[in-house]
């Protein structure tokens, strides 16, 4: 018992009424139930790239936040609508395969990620916003004398948090865009992808 | 597609199991009124659930649902958060991940399971390790400046629930302009607008769930 689900030739597939506007139109989903293993297991990257040649793997681009979910309703760029229920074990993760079949694949793409840019002015300044964001729970990374705070919403949110650090010139703010790391997506283990650090990067 | 099916039942748990859904929100503002009126609309729909209730040090609110007739007793499972409520379902999530195990195993097929967190303040949010999916619950009484306070609760939960309308004349709010500044604040995510003892927009909350997580329209 290697993998919690066959790599089966024939998905399940859902069908599910769905409200668009007045019309309730039919929609066909295919319903994910796990993940096969990562896209860089040699076992798979042999068949995705040839796959790849054809044309035939799509994509599903979720933003870094849905990652952490284990259901979620999202459409592929193929335009493949994909219900995700995963077993409590799995998690999404860049470079997912969600399936493999012999005509097709679907992948998954971790959205580019922003970072809010925070560059403290002294070592107070530096104690202070680590203080503040600290207690409220953000999401960080450390760059020598920068933190990075990752954007899950407006950018002017998270800067009203830090009331007068911001206006006073004691922190300096920006943001950037970062991709997800491609080249080096985790290895799928039994289904446990390993995590990796955050701030990895090149 | 066979293959897969006779795996599933023989392996037992390596099917996705039940969606787990959180409801967070201050003390007060309706949560538990919430999963009272949601039973009914669940079982009349044939959703297959149960419910997990966090408490500070008891079980009052479990208690509350056992007694209340709506659902079998052994569907209701407190777990007791001790002194900080949202320690149990954001950094250390263990004791209500077990809780929602243990269902699973009790129920075999049971589709969704609601965890009620124990009140807290306008900052606490769910952990994805524990639910797929969360509501937060605020209440008119409460004023119509909390979606202006951008409590990290309100912005980033699935379903923010604005409770008690039926209070708004009583407590001066403008329910309109509250929901407004709440949806802007949320970028245009979902706000629903209820009034659980009045039996108002239950269905709504109950259709946001079927769709998010059950994939059911
Ligand atoms: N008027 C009114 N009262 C409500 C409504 N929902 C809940 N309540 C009352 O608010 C109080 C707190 O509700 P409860 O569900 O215990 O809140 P919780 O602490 O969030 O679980 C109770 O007395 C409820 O009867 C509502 O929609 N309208
Ligand atoms: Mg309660």
């Amino acid at each position: 018992m290697l993998f919690p689900c066959i790599r089966s030739d024939s998905p399940l597939s859902i069908m599910a009424k769905r409200q668009v506007g007045n019309l309730r139109r039919i929609t066909l989903m295919l319903r994910i139930e796990c993940v096969l293993g990562s896209r860089v297991e040699p076992e798979l990257s042999e068949q995705l790239h040839r796959l790849e040649h054809r044309g035939a793997v799509d994509i599903v681009t979720i933003p870094v936040v849905d990652l952490a979910r284990r259901r979620l309703l999202i459409t592929t760029s193929g335009g493949e609508e994909l219900a995700i229920a995963l077993p409590r074990h799995q998690k999404l993760f860049d470079g997912a395969v969600l399936l493999l079949e012999k005509e097709r694949a679907i992948v998954v793409r971790a959205a580019t990620e922003r970072w809010l840019r925070l560059e403290p002015r002294s070592l107070s300044d530096a104690i202070e916003l680590g203080y503040q964001a600290g207690n409220l729970h953000w999401r960080v990374r450390f760059e020598g004398g920068v933190l990075l705070v990752a954007l899950e919403g407006r950018p002017e949110d998270y800067l009203a948090r830090l009331e007068g650090l911001i206006e006073s010139g004691r922190v300096g703010a920006g943001v950037i865009e970062q991709a997800v790391d491609h080249e080096a997506a985790p290895f799928a283990e039994h289904g446990h992808p390993h995590s990796r650090p955050p701030g990895h990067g090149h | 597609m066979r293959v897969q099916t006779a795996f599933n039942l023989q392996a037992g748990r390596s099917g996705p199991g039940a969606a787990r859904v959180g409801i967070g929100g201050p003390v007060g503002s309706g949560k538990t009124a919430l999963i009272e009126a949601l039973i009914p609309v669940l079982q009349q729909r044939g959703i297959d659930f149960a419910v997990v209730t966090n408490d500070l040090v008891t079980k009052e609110d479990a208690e509350r649902l056992r007694r209340s007739g709506l659902i079998d007793p052994a569907r209701v499972t407190a777990v007791e958060a001790g002194a900080c409520p949202h320690t149990v379902i954001r950094e250390d999530p263990t004791l209500n991940i077990a809780a929602g195990d243990d269902l699973e195993a009790r129920f075999p097929g049971i589709e969704l399971i609601l965890f009620e967190s124990g009140g807290d303040n306008l900052a606490s949010t769910f952990s994805l390790d524990l639910v797929d999916w969360w509501i937060f619950v605020i209440d008119v009484a409460g004023g119509d400046d909390i979606p202006r306070k951008k409590g990290p609760g309100l912005l980033r939960c699935d379903l923010l629930v604005v409770n008690k309308v039926d209070l708004a004349p009583y407590v001066g709010v403008n329910i309109d302009r509250m929901l407004e500044e709440a949806r802007a604040v949320r970028s245009g995510r979902a706000v629903i607008p209820t009034n659980v003892r009045g039996g108002f927009g239950i269905e709504e909350v109950a259709d946001a769930i079927s769709a998010s997580v059950l994939f059911r329209v």
